[in-house]
């Protein structure tokens, strides 16, 4: 089968059906984003579940915890800052691993509590766990919402 | 369509898409050439590559399915240019090296999913680093940028890229890391990023071969605007202004110092030399000209017959026989790889790191190839990911575009309690 | 800082207890900031893509027809008269038809790069983006009066000469015609035996101007001192005048036109009169330097810009001034020895002095074009050029002019309200020695408003004189109807 002779009997229907099936594809491939699109909500769900839903509260201000290292200082880059002059620029790091998330000491001057004990090595952060930072108090909370297991 | 909430929700309806996106393109290709076994050959193989694809893809556990939908469709799509160039041939070679490149990104994706894991194999990567470019200093003869080992000519330039990447990025534990000599703090990791690219800058200064430079300073230039912007709260107006005036410096010196070789292809007037060093460009200019907006029809370019015409020109022999429309779909479909990091962002320095080194990568190949080709800055020989004729080129992306779906899925393990408390927190 | 959420009414006795909002799994900032920079890139990129494509589809008529890969259209004159015609062979057009735009027309071969057709080739594609190539026929309507050229170069007879003409109120270019022409029809394969300067258009070439000089001299005067004080200065000739430094200026009549006024001097061309104006205290020499560099003149070798004229080249004058009080500088200041101007260049400051203001109108070739899908966009308008000269000086410049036309020149210039300078250039090339005999000026009259600059190449007395060849070119013009503007179509 040969198409040279229809193309040449009508001319700009090659061009018509490349525009029209080009346009297609075009279609197909955008579709292709917008339900890559849809992956977000799922990348969040995954996130929960790794990240078992801990967030850090502190009086009524909550503090998501969304990356695998969370900084925590004085510092104006610090994802959690707090503004005081007791805390060190870089003081703690949050850090997610295997499920657990653990809480260290990066060159506090002022130390750092969970329960009431001085944290000297890393340690795993449990729910309802209090950290005590300079003056201020965080408690290890648990969202609430879909996809918290 | 949907299965559990965490599963793969939409991967086959995207497999489906990918299908019929190339069942399009098929059915233009058949426009030219008529029904004929070799026509029939390309759609069964393309045909079969996407639907194999797809079961295997759907027995192996996703969590990230757009890097992998996208790069199904556009390795079709690139085996399909490939073979009807200038008449129908099927790309064997192409389609071979194509397929490598989807398991060389499953096999990266596996390798750096851990973040913690990538960055530990630090070391290696350095080794890595420093083997290929003694390949290529030693190993490649006459100032050539290829290997040949024989059966196959490798090209040790194309996968220092991937190995560049890995070097880049950077967590913040890294960043935390100082150390301190003649009172002066710095990072270790943030010097040796230094060290690597000036290494490469020397090798491409010393295989006379500038063209890939700015793809690695890219990447460089990425990653070291990323460190110093963890430590940062903002990039004020003033370091911007330091570094733009920093930039243009380094291109002006770059521009009076730059030998002979490279002086010549910055002043070159490709349209009063249209037979001499102009010929590649003016050939590519006026075969998108011919094209037109629809092109002439898959097979009937004459491009094929310029040198570097399935290579560094090929945006014009796609433009030349499928339209500019087609080739600026195609260049746009090939961005949808570092775009899809937008949808599910990193969730680790690390991966955010390889991720935007990556795509820094990825536009700076394509804009040199592109837009050197169409004579808007000085023409070098670089390739389009995953569409340019090349296997080292293919295998790199690859493993590149595996980097990029890592930082998608992230696996969070082996940094236990125990083993921070072993290596020391601070 | 973080995200915050507002959590309903925590207990302030029970600290631990804290009611839970939804989980916020948000990445933090600083690492939204490599997402940020994607974004950029990607922007980048994509703006760039943008670019591209509007310069490939804007560009691509010109990439074709650069490397020769599509068929061209026609040049037409201002009346529809084919100058040029790429679709058939142009042996079907009667004998040397071409003859006399050939040099300014020129063709798509590439063997004259300052030519309309080499210039806008891009325009003469047939071919666009969307059709292809040889999808239809392109024309490029320009402001040529075919009719005037071919009156022009009839008259010329065996001489050589170059007649510009352009109309100095909307701009048009009307007459650009060289003399020795290439046939553009007869192709280039007895190129070693056509004349020198057959390829070349001399009206675009720098060439001595003779005493057509003195009018930029004049210009400087009133420029520097008024109308007023300069016309009442009065010298005298004896034939020949010794300047400070000892060199002597000749009078082309050896008996000397013994004392005179500006206007007679003028009209009498005067050399020492002239001389002596410059050597007076009333023109310093950097207000001469000045003057000439606003005209456009590259003085003592200072760059000054070539002048432009849709696409065509025309280099700027040139003129060496080191010390007024030496022949160099006098000479050069009267025309001669290191002056250089270009006909083109002289009829567009007359295009300033006839509008009495000192900017001219700036001259434009290309009329219209009318695509492949017979879309018609026109191309020349009506623009003003930089300051020349200040209007007291193009006012002075007219009157010393229009006085000088209907003086001497009413019987060959007939009924014309004209403004004229005459000039003659001794140029010595290759051991010859020989006059070119130039004529610059402008005519006021409402149905031919034309500045103009013809030159006859080592004419002798005998020859058909400038004002001769004028009084073709206006009378060619006029009956052609160039007051009407009739750019589109």
């Amino acid at each position: 089968m040969d198409f040279t002779e229809l193309f040449e009997k009508y001319p700009y229907l090659r061009e018509a059906t490349t525009a029209f099936v080009v346009i297609f594809a075009d279609i197909c491939a955008l579709m292709i984003l917008i339900a890559a699109a849809r992956e977000r909500r799922r990348g969040d769900r995954l996130w929960a579940r790794e990240g078992r839903g801990y967030m850090l509260a502190s009086g009524a201000t909550f503090y998501p915890l969304g990356a695998a290292e969370i900084l925590i200082g004085r510092h104006p880059a610090a994802d959690i800052r707090f503004d005081d002059n007791e805390i060190s620029r870089f003081h703690a790091l949050l850090t997610l691993s295997n499920g657990q998330w653990t809480i260290e000491d990066i060159g506090a001057q002022n130390g750092i509590f969970v329960n009431g004990r001085r944290v000297t090595q890393p340690r795993i952060l449990h729910q309802n766990d209090l950290i005590q930072i300079g003056r201020r108090r965080l408690t290890v909370v648990r969202g609430t919402g879909k996809g918290v297991a | 369509m949907s299965g559990s909430r965490t599963g793969p929700v939409s991967h086959p309806f995207l497999l489906l898409l990918v299908l019929i996106a190339h069942t399009a393109m098929l059915v233009l290709v058949m426009m030219s050439f008529g029904i004929n076994v070799e026509v029939f050959k390309l759609a069964c193989i393309v045909l079969m590559f996407d639907f194999i694809g797809a079961i295997a893809l759907q027995f192996v556990a996703q969590e990230a399915c757009t890097v992998d939908t996208v790069l199904m469709l556009v390795l079709g799509m690139s085996t399909i240019y490939q073979s009807c160039f200038g008449g129908l041939e099927f790309a064997w070679k192409h389609f071979v090296f194509g397929i490598a490149a989807f398991f060389g990104c499953q096999i990266s994706y596996v390798l750096v999913r851990n973040p913690y894991r990538a960055e530990k194999l630090k070391p290696l990567w350095y080794i890595l680093f420093f083997i290929l470019v003694g390949m290529i200093f030693f190993l490649t003869g006459t100032r050539g940028i290829w290997i040949d080992l024989g059966f196959i000519t490798i090209q040790p330039s194309e996968f220092v890229k991937p190995v560049f990447v890995l070097i880049c990025a950077s967590s913040i534990r890294t960043q935390l890391r100082k150390k301190e000599l003649w009172g002066i703090h710095f990072v270790p990791d943030n010097l040796m990023l230094l060290f690597c690219t000036a290494l490469i800058a020397g090798l491409q200064w010393y295989s006379r071969d500038l063209g890939s430079l700015p793809t690695f300073a890219a990447a460089a230039g990425c990653a070291l605007l990323l460190r110093f912007s963890y430590l940062r709260e903002k990039i004020s107006v003033r370091l911007m202004l330091c570094m733009g005036v920093g930039v243009v410096f380094v291109c002006i010196m770059a521009w009076k110092l730059a030998p002979s070789y490279v002086q010549d292809r910055l002043h070159v007037d490709i349209w009063s030399d249209m037979s001499g060093s102009g010929y590649q460009q003016v050939k590519a200019l006026t075969a998108i000209a011919e094209g037109g907006w629809f092109g002439k029809g898959a097979g009937n370019g004459t491009l094929v017959s310029v040198a570097a015409s399935r290579t560094d020109i090929i945006f014009s022999t796609i433009c030349e026989e499928w339209g500019l429309f087609t080739a600026i779909m195609t260049v746009v479909l090939v961005l949808f790889l570092p775009a899809s990091i937008l949808t599910v962002p990193p969730r680790s320095y690390y991966h955010s790191g390889l991720a935007i080194c990556v795509s820094a990568m990825f536009v700076m190949q394509m804009t040199l190839n592109i837009f050197g080709s169409c004579n808007l800055i000085p023409f070098t020989g670089v390739t389009i990911p995953f569409i340019s004729q090349g296997g080292s080129s293919m295998l790199a992306s690859g493993i590149m575009a595996g980097f990029l779906k890592a930082a998608q899925a992230p696996v969070l393990t082996g940094r236990s309690a125990a083993q921070l408390q072993r290596g020391g927190g601070r | 800082m973080a995200r915050r959420r507002q959590a309903p009414q925590p207990g302030p006795q029970q600290p631990r207890i804290i009611q839970v909002p939804p989980l916020d799994v948000s990445a933090p900032r600083s690492m939204r900031r490599a997402g940020r920079g994607t974004v950029l890139l990607l922007l980048a990129f994509v703006l760039a893509l943008v670019y591209l494509v509007y310069v490939l589809v804007t560009r691509s008529a010109f990439y074709m027809a650069k490397s020769g890969q599509t068929g061209y259209g026609k040049i037409v004159d201002r009346s529809g008269d084919v100058l040029f015609d790429g679709t058939q062979p142009m042996t079907n057009y009667e004998k040397g038809h071409f003859a006399d735009v050939g040099n300014l027309i020129g063709d798509t071969t590439g063997q004259m790069s300052n030519t309309v057709a080499a210039k806008n080739i891009e325009l003469l594609a047939n071919y666009s983006f969307l059709y292809g190539k040889n999808s239809g026929t392109v024309t490029l309507k320009t402001t040529i009066s075919h009719k005037a050229t071919r009156a022009c170069y009839n008259a010329l007879g065996k001489k050589n000469g170059t007649v510009t003409a352009y109309n100095w109120k909307t701009g048009e270019m009307l007459v650009c015609m060289s003399k020795p022409c290439v046939d553009t029809a007869l192709g280039y394969d007895n190129l070693d035996k056509m004349p020198e300067g057959s390829l070349l258009c001399k009206a675009f070439s720098p060439m001595v101007p003779g005493s057509t000089q003195k009018v930029s001299t004049l210009i400087a005067a009133y420029e520097q001192n008024g109308i007023d004080s300069v016309n009442a200065v009065e010298f005298s000739c004896e034939g020949s005048w010794v300047n400070a430094t000892g060199g002597k200026i000749n009078c082309h009549k050896k008996k000397g036109h013994g004392r005179q006024t500006l206007n007679e001097a003028f009209a009498n061309s005067c050399n020492p009169y002239f001389a002596q104006l410059v050597q007076s205290r009333m023109m310093p020499l950097s207000a001469i330097i000045e003057t000439y560099t606003n005209m456009g003149y590259s003085v003592n070798g200072a760059k000054a810009d070539a002048l432009t004229m849709d696409k065509l080249v025309i280099p700027a004058a040139s003129t060496t001034l080191t010390n007024k009080d030496e022949f160099e500088t006098q000479w050069g200041c009267l025309g001669q020895g290191k002056t250089l101007v270009s006909p083109y260049q002289l009829m567009l400051w007359q295009g300033a002095v006839a509008n009495s203001t000192g900017v001219a109108v700036q001259p434009y070739i290309l009329a219209s074009h009318t695509d492949i899908e017979n879309r018609v966009t026109v191309l020349g308008t009506t623009q003003k050029t930089k300051r020349f000269f200040s209007q007291e000086a193009a006012k002075g410049v007219h009157e010393v002019m229009t006085d000088n036309a209907q003086k001497h020149y009413n019987v060959s210039l007939g009924k014309y309200t004209c403004g004229v300078k005459s000039g003659t250039a001794q140029v010595e090339e290759n051991g010859k020695s020989y006059e070119n005999s130039l004529l610059t000026g402008f005519c006021m009259d409402e149905d031919c408003p034309v500045a103009f600059c013809v030159v006859i190449e080592e004419r002798v007395s005998t020859d058909m004189s400038t004002a001769q060849l004028t009084k073709v070119l206006l009378d060619a013009l006029r009956k052609e109807g160039i007051s009407a503007k009739k750019t589109a179509q």
